[in-house]
């Protein structure tokens, strides 16, 4: 998806180009950062469809409505085609869909969603514990293998699913209390798709401190434990803490399903949302 | 040195802090504290893997051990040159596989323990690919067993015991 988004901007840009010499105050709109996913059209595809002979017509749009709706709003020959690629790209999306609906998670954890940011919230024997993540930029790079792919193997058949591994942040209130136990805790860095075995924990904890309850802000002047130089022992007690309270390894897993279908649900609704906006009628 | 444990499953759910105790308890017995080691905890299906790939056997076990020293003599403690090889190398535990094996009447970690003391015990050099190895690493895993025994008050019978 990142190719074809890269081959988007020369077609639009050159759209925008023609539209710049036709109204000059009008700005340029900053080009978004795409998440990875797979392209559902070959990258060549779309180059075909805005070929050489047509350019000059995408060049030199007839007019702010060139698609004669008569709505009066920008209508160009490249967002048509842009508006047609995202329709496929959709169908394609929802095609590949795995969660219709988010997966639940064991251990009776309550699910809040508000936009790409998730909590789960979970009460035993006098504590409340939070677990927020946000799937913003949750997606880690493919692994980008030295070798060549394997005689007869097609390249959209090497390319890995693309999983959600937020930070997630972990908080612990104990009933009465005014100040909760914060770990921030991560997944490991390394790339998806790697073939070597590879000997991380599931997830580690980063950072612990304690926060006040009845503030939202974060306290910067709040001792911040890190863990890069932690004594292993208090790592392992502060892991198994943590799994006491059922943030453990079955726990971390299940959040990289509910992640990742958050974020392919949020994507796909982006690419609808971008669907309309382009096509704005 | 450090010991550096990883957790890599969901199999069975593991306390780090127990483990560890007993891990640091067995180097010290040992006399191997300044070395780095690394245990790493697998289930059935990544042991498998491994052992498929090591020793082409398609099937999960209890220990595989990975010396960081190759061919000392049974029992040797290493003397290296440089910092960087007081490394004894990786004990890959195969948590699922010994928690199935775990008899009713038996402490999960007491069998953690006397596994890793198998590996341990590879790690320097022991092997029992003859009976007279097995003998030998028989015996060192006694002497372990029972000296943890003594400073923790457990009663630890070696794993080579029935092994050959």
């Amino acid at each position: 998806m990142l190719q074809l988004l890269r081959s988007v901007p020369r077609a639009l840009g050159s759209a925008v180009a023609g539209l710049r010499a036709a109204a000059p105050s009008q700005p340029l709109r900053q080009l978004l950062q795409p998440a990875f996913r797979p392209c559902a059209r070959p990258f060549g595809l779309l180059s075909v469809r805005t070929g050489s002979v047509q350019l000059p017509g995408l060049l030199q749009p007839r007019g702010p409505c060139a698609c004669g709706c008569g709505c009066g709003r920008l209508h160009t020959e490249g967002d048509k085609a842009f508006v047609d690629f995202l329709s496929d790209e959709i169908k394609e999306e929802k095609k590949i869909q795995k969660y219709k609906s988010l997966p639940k998670m064991s251990g009776g954890w309550d699910l809040e969603v508000n936009g790409t940011e998730a909590k789960l919230v979970r009460k035993i024997a006098g504590e409340k514990i939070t677990v927020t993540f946000n799937i913003n930029n949750s997606i880690p790079p493919p692994y980008d293998g030295e070798e060549e792919p394997s005689q007869g193997q097609k390249v959209e058949e090497q390319e890995p699913e693309l999983t959600s591994t937020p930070n997630f942040v972990v908080e612990v209130i104990k009933d009465g209390s005014k100040k909760a136990l914060v770990l921030d805790c991560h997944y490991p860095e390394d790339e998806v798709g790697q073939e070597e075995e590879d000997q991380s924990d599931i997830f580690s904890i980063k950072e612990v401190s304690f926060q006040p309850t009845e503030e939202s802000d974060w306290k910067d002047t709040n001792y911040t434990l890190n863990t890069d130089s932690l004594d292993w022992a208090l790592y392992d007690h502060l892991m198994d803490f943590l799994a006491d309270r059922g943030v453990d390894n079955t726990f971390a897993d299940e959040l990289v399903e509910l992640s990742t279908a958050l974020e392919h649900r949020e994507y796909i609704t982006f690419l609808e949302d971008l669907k309309g906006f382009v096509k704005s009628q | 040195m450090s010991l550096v444990l990883r957790d890599l499953q969901r199999a069975v759910p593991l306390r780090r802090a127990p483990l560890r105790g007993r891990l640091q308890a067995l180097r010290s017995v040992l006399g191997v504290r300044r070395f780095d080691l690394g245990v790493v905890c697998v289930d059935n299906e990544r042991m498998r893997r491994v052992n498929r790939l090591y020793r082409r056997k398609d099937v999960p076990t209890d220990v595989l051990a990975f010396p960081f020293h190759e061919n000392l003599k049974a029992g040797e403690i290493p003397q290296p040159e440089f910092p960087d090889d007081y490394n004894l190398g990786d004990i890959f535990l195969g948590v699922e596989y010994i928690f199935q094996q775990c008899k009713e009447d038996e402490d999960y970690y007491d069998i953690l323990t006397v596994t890793a003391t198998h590996g341990l015990c590879h790690l320097l050099g022991f092997t029992h690919s003859t009976e007279a190895e097995w003998q030998k690493m028989y015996q060192k895993e006694k002497q372990v067993l029972e000296e943890l025994s003594r400073r923790t008050g457990t009663r630890l019978q070696p794993l080579s015991r029935g092994h050959f």
